[in-house]
């Protein structure tokens, strides 16, 4: 690797006088990717997020904060379109209120041609569903909120 | 082997053979030779049966031999230790070899049908195609990397495609993004003309599509599923919906398909141990080279969204299309399909 020690502990340094989590650099065919301690597993495919509003929450006397969603947020892993059940026509694979085990498709996402299925990696009850059927979704956007 | 497979054998001749002979030459009863040839009846096979000569196949065949791919993948110099299904019928050759990898690691294992009851094509529709008569394959590979980085293996496996029917003796196949198979009618041809005035843009041969599971920071298991047009009988050439060739049209002669699934394994598999090494740069420039829709103006349908109108200007290195707008501005696009546009 061309990249010698100096230059990864010069990165190290940058990274801690930084309030970034991670830092990666790309030369030519070479890349390092440097991350926090604590933050030792692959880029977080999968994090917490507040979700959108719900909308048109009754109007209430005094002005409250707007109900937010909280849980855990399924990620796409990739660019495709969304498709929420197996076959057009057929049911979708989960609902608002669905309750879901670890392992359960939530959707899947099309690629050139490449069905992903996605899988839920947490127990729970599906509390938001971000992406409807044939929407486009970018790398890293969140599908699903499960709490 | 079952009874099914041997009659077709006896049958694979083309002449008379009672039930009486082809029962004793199968050590069965005429019953279950009766039995046999109704199901092969039901499952789409055209069986004569004339009283006082017996059971002649409408157009000879041979159905598919195991033994016989296995030797030609050696004699074309693949080793390759995947392990090789040859059904009779199945739902889908992708969905068994899902199956298949949720009790064991499977990994190279190809999958081959005479039949499929639930075949798939293009998002939701059927894959239509008459039994004992064309090709139903799928491959499994396992791959190290996240999903993220196997973009352009759906492009790669049309390229595999193209490169197994050239080792066949079948030249000037074409791709349409992402990876349909199709041939640019040489001429007028009758189902071109008549069921689809419109075939412009080639007449599709053969469809992939990819089952993908697994992390999305891999490792992960894709399943690469051909349906490849050898010979659609008319009966199920009414339920296709787009314009169609297959080879036997092309080539004008019975196909050996034993030979040529021993060639696309051997393709698929050097294919992907080359894309595992290389990703899609390896496939890039044949991909384009072999691209009919290159620089050609197209609409791009999408799931849910309004058709958008471009000029092909290649793909990305993740196989991704570019499309270029009337103002010149390039977009990119991971799903749709694309079609010619007729001139305005």
């Amino acid at each position: 690797m061309a990249m010698d020690i100096r230059k990864i502990k010069k990165l190290i340094e940058m990274l801690e006088e930084s309030n970034l989590a991670e830092l990666e650099i790309k030369e030519g065919e070479e890349s390092i990717r440097i991350s926090r301690a604590g933050s030792i597993s692959p880029p977080p495919i999968h994090h917490h997020v507040v979700a959108a509003p719900a909308p048109a929450a009754p109007a209430a006397a005094e002005p409250a904060a707007a109900p937010a969603v909280t849980g855990h947020a399924v990620v796409s892993p990739m660019v495709g379109t969304v498709f929420r059940a197996p076959a057009p026509g057929s049911n979708p694979f989960v609902e608002i209120g669905s309750q879901v085990k670890v392992g359960d498709t939530l959707c899947i996402i099309e690629a050139m041609k490449m069905l992903n299925e996605i899988e839920s990696d947490k127990a729970g009850t599906v509390k938001a569903i971000l992406k409807e059927n044939g929407q486009p979704v970018e790398y890293g956007e969140p599908l699903v909120i499960i709490e | 082997m079952s009874t099914r497979n041997e009659l077709l054998k006896l049958l694979a001749d083309g002449g008379f053979h009672s039930g009486t002979d082809m029962g004793e030459r199968l050590g069965v009863s005429r019953a279950a030779v009766c039995k046999a040839i109704q199901a092969l009846t039901d499952a789409g096979v055209g069986i004569h049966r004339v009283t006082g000569r017996g059971y002649r196949l409408e157009a000879p065949f041979r159905p598919l031999d195991r033994s016989r791919i296995l030797r030609a993948v050696v004699k074309h110099g693949l080793k390759w230790k995947g392990g090789l299904d040859v059904l009779e019928q199945v739902d889908s050759t992708n969905l068994e070899l899902l199956r298949q990898a949720q009790t064991a690691p499977i990994d190279g294992r190809v999958c081959v049908a005479e039949a499929q009851t639930g075949g798939r094509g293009r998002r939701g529709r059927g894959w239509v195609a008459t039994p004992y008569r064309n090709i139903l394959f799928s491959i499994a590979w396992r791959f190290e990397s996240g999903s993220a980085l196997i973009g352009g293996l759906s492009l790669a496996a049309g390229v595999a495609v193209l490169r197994a029917l050239r080792a066949y003796g079948i030249d000037g196949a074409a791709l349409k993004w992402p990876n349909d198979v199709i041939w640019i009618a040489p001429g007028i041809l009758p189902n071109a003309t008549l069921a689809h005035p419109c075939a412009a843009g080639g007449r599709k041969l053969a469809g992939l599509l990819i089952d993908v599971r697994g992390e999305a920071a891999g490792p992960l298991l894709a399943v690469i599923g051909l349906g490849l047009n050898v010979r659609i009988e008319a009966r199920d050439a009414a339920r296709i919906d787009q314009p169609w060739v297959d080879l036997s049209e092309i080539a004008g002669q019975a196909i050996d398909r034993d030979r040529l699934i021993a060639l696309l394994i051997r393709e698929f598999v050097e294919a992907l141990r080359q894309f595992e090494c290389a990703g899609f740069a390896a496939f890039k420039d044949e991909w384009q080279h072999h691209h009919y829709y290159s620089n050609k103006r197209v609409g791009l349908a999408r799931a849910e969204s309004p058709t958008l109108y471009g000029t092909v200007a290649g793909v990305d290195d993740q196989g991704a299309l570019l499309l270029r707008d009337a103002r010149g501005r390039v977009q990119t696009f991971h799903s749709g399909e694309i079609s010619m546009r007729v001139a305005v």
